[in-house]
């Protein structure tokens, strides 16, 4: 791969979705473009019902698009089977949901271990991974529990553990912190903008709430269904850092 | 790839290039199928436990059955070997006996290793006042020896050297001894009434027919089927002396090739005989339980079906409440044959277990049963008996049966999960 291809993650062109109900024609998304470069903290914003999670699904492969084409890592993702599609989300795209869902009889070590199982990896060796993982984001003492015994934002970290097993080259997070409450949300966030930083990760986050812009280093807005803006962040991280260690010093 | 197989040449050659699809290994698949019978205690255990009960009773019930007709041949064949044919002349259109001529022919057929005779005469016994009509057979050693008499008072070797009788007990009461051991060493009349076709006819006039002789009586014989049974033996020899006897009635027939067994019968009956052997009360035993074993068969499905109602009903629910995992191991990769495998091995895993618990409890509470009658068999003088048999072939079957109780029940809730979006987990409640 060229170093320019390199440079653009993730190339979303013309995506069109309507969705029948009834035998009516319902359009969610009225064509959408944009290009993700590597290593870009991307939030997509935008109101409830704008299409946000649509899109997000349409990218990370498992809805498929009525127009348009989803090109990641330079492969055009839906010419080409569901199989194809399962196994490259596996191998490249971290997936963070709403709300984690785990497989219930498993421990929190098991669960983040699933993605390499997934991959054909027996669950021993999918557990050493895992073990680096989980001291990464802190929860190593919560390895043998089980994950519904979690708090919230426990569970967040456990997921954000999970997507990043396998190495991806990206992380796709539909409202992580949608669930948590105002602080659990914020430390999620700085672990996940933390993680970005390190590991040279692209990210791609749908969320709703205001406070977590300063996180991204790019915001897309969407409104009914297209993009209304896209810029980069004016009070990008650094800069809010420094704000908030400003804030933090004056308190003290 | 290096291990290109003839297989994968013609499978190119017709479908192409196969996609490379990532799966689960197996151990994982298994290893989540366990866990998710494990934290479903109750559930498992109910589901498990109604499975084992299920090829428990069945277990039970045919290893009974099994092991109840191995109990009865065994007893039937103790003292009937199966390579003894009996032959006997009940034919009475045409009137056949056993004499040398006959004997030499049976004796030809091949296979037949050996030939011995009975004759029967009858008449009626005198002792003083007492007298009874009672048949008097005249056997030879190797007759005698063969039908596994079950003789009083007088060794087998003495009696078959001797020329007096042996006498049933009920026989013995009605010629006036109070205990049958009392006739033993006394002497008796017979009045003979011989069959003309067992006689020697040119030395007819001599003998034949004649009354009063006088037979020692020897010993008792004890007739192992009726108490009641009213005759005396003697050996053929004796018959042949005393009353010109050169032919038998019944004959019993040793075969050396026991597979051969139907051949030497239907030549036998070619000569006018009708022949019995064990084998006939074996085969009637076989196809009385037989039948047994189809209601036991019955009985079983009716009860399989409702345990593989039970775990069918586990299985739609387990994928009912693990509808959101699906859809999570989905998102992050796996593919429908990842799922489908998943639920088919729990399922496999959820009858195996039951049959293994089934299979073994049956076996040892139909073990237990056994020893416990033995036990109480043994307070009342009656020898024990071992009437529980599980054959192999029994076990296949089963562990055959779990294989497809396991699959059957399994791939509708594992089609069905297989099935599901990824996205039913991504929707939020």
């Amino acid at each position: 791969m060229s170093d320019i291809q390199n440079e653009i993650a993730i190339k979303v062109k013309g995506i069109k979705k309507h969705f029948i109900v009834g035998g009516r024609e319902i359009p969610i998304l009225h064509g959408v473009d944009f290009e993700i470069k590597k290593g870009e903290f991307v939030l997509l914003v935008g109101p409830s019902g704008c299409g946000k999670s649509t899109l997000l699904h349409i990218i990370y492969g498992l809805e498929a698009p009525t127009e348009g084409t989803v090109d990641i890592g330079g492969e055009d993702e839906w010419s080409h089977t569901k199989n194809w599609r399962a196994n490259f989300r596996n191998d490249n795209i971290g997936f963070i949901p709403q709300q984690p869902f785990w497989i219930k009889s498993l421990t929190v070590i098991e669960n983040i271990a699933i993605p390499a199982v997934i991959a054909g990896k027996t669950f021993h060796e999918g557990i050493q991974i895992a073990a680096k993982l989980i001291e990464l984001v802190g929860m190593s003492e919560w390895s043998n529990h089980r994950p519904y015994d979690l708090s919230g934002g426990q569970q967040q970290r456990v997921a954000l553990a999970r997507s990043l097993l396998l190495d991806p080259k990206f992380v796709i997070a539909d409202e992580p912190t949608g669930n948590l409450d105002q602080k659990a949300g914020e430390q999620l966030m700085e672990l996940l903008q933390n993680i970005s930083q390190q590991f040279q990760i692209t990210i791609l986050m749908v969320t709703h709430n205001m406070d977590q812009y300063k996180f991204g280093t790019r915001i897309i807005q969407m409104v009914d269904g297209k993009i209304t803006s896209d810029a980069a962040n004016k009070h990008n991280y650094r800069a809010m850092k420094a704000e908030i260690n400003l804030t933090k010093n004056e308190k003290q | 790839m290096k291990n290109f197989n003839i297989f994968e040449k013609i499978r190119l050659r017709f479908f192409g290039q196969r996609e490379k699809v990532k799966h689960m290994k197996m151990s994982s698949v298994l290893l989540i199928g366990y866990r998710n019978i494990a934290i479903n205690r109750t559930r498992s255990f109910l589901t498990i436990g109604g499975v084992s009960i299920g090829i428990g009773i069945i277990t039970f019930l045919i290893s009974l059955g099994f092991g109840v007709q191995a109990m009865v041949i065994r007893e039937v064949t103790k003292n009937n070997p199966t390579e003894i044919v009996d032959v006997s002349n009940e034919n009475l259109e045409n009137f056949v006996v056993l004499d040398g001529e006959t004997i030499n022919k049976i004796k030809n057929i091949p296979d037949v290793k050996n030939v011995e005779v009975s004759a029967n005469i009858g008449g009626k016994f005198l002792n003083g006042e007492a007298q009874t009509d009672a048949i008097l057979y005249g056997m030879t050693s190797g007759y005698l020896k063969l039908s596994n008499v079950n003789i009083e008072g007088i060794s087998f070797e003495n009696f078959s050297s001797s020329d007096g009788i042996i006498v049933t007990p009920k026989l013995a009461a009605l010629l006036g001894f109070e205990k049958a051991q009392d006739s033993i060493g006394k002497e008796v009349e017979y009045d003979a009434v011989v069959a003309k076709e067992i006689t020697d006819v040119n030395a007819q006039a001599d003998n034949n027919g004649q009354a009063g002789k006088k037979f020692k009586i020897l010993g008792i014989v004890n007739d192992q089927s009726k108490a009641d049974a009213i005759y005396a033996y003697a050996m053929f020899e004796t018959l042949k002396r005393d009353y010109n006897v050169i032919a038998g009635q019944r004959g019993k027939i040793e075969i050396g090739n026991i597979a051969k067994i139907d051949l030497v019968r239907s030549q036998i009956e070619q000569l006018g005989f009708v022949t019995e052997s064990v084998v006939d009360t074996v085969t009637d035993i076989n196809s009385f339980f037989s039948i047994v074993r189809i209601v036991l068969i019955i009985f079983g499905t009716i009860i399989m079906s409702i345990s593989a109602m039970g775990m069918m009903n586990t299985l739609s629910v387990s994928l009912l409440q693990r509808t959101k995992e699906v859809g999570i191991l989905k998102a992050l990769g796996a593919k429908r044959t990842d799922i489908f495998k998943m639920f088919i091995f729990e399922a496999i895993l959820i009858s195996f277990s039951g049959g293994a618990i089934g299979l073994l409890g049956g076996y040892g509470v139909a073990k237990g049963l056994n020893a416990l009658i033995n036990l109480i068999s043994k307070r009342y003088g009656i020898s024990a008996a071992d009437f529980v048999l599980v054959p192999n072939a029994f076990v296949l079957a089963i562990v055959a049966f779990i294989v497809v109780l396991g699959i059957s029940t399994g791939l509708f809730p594992a089609r069905r999960a297989s099935k599901i979006h990824a996205l039913e987990a991504l929707r939020y409640e």
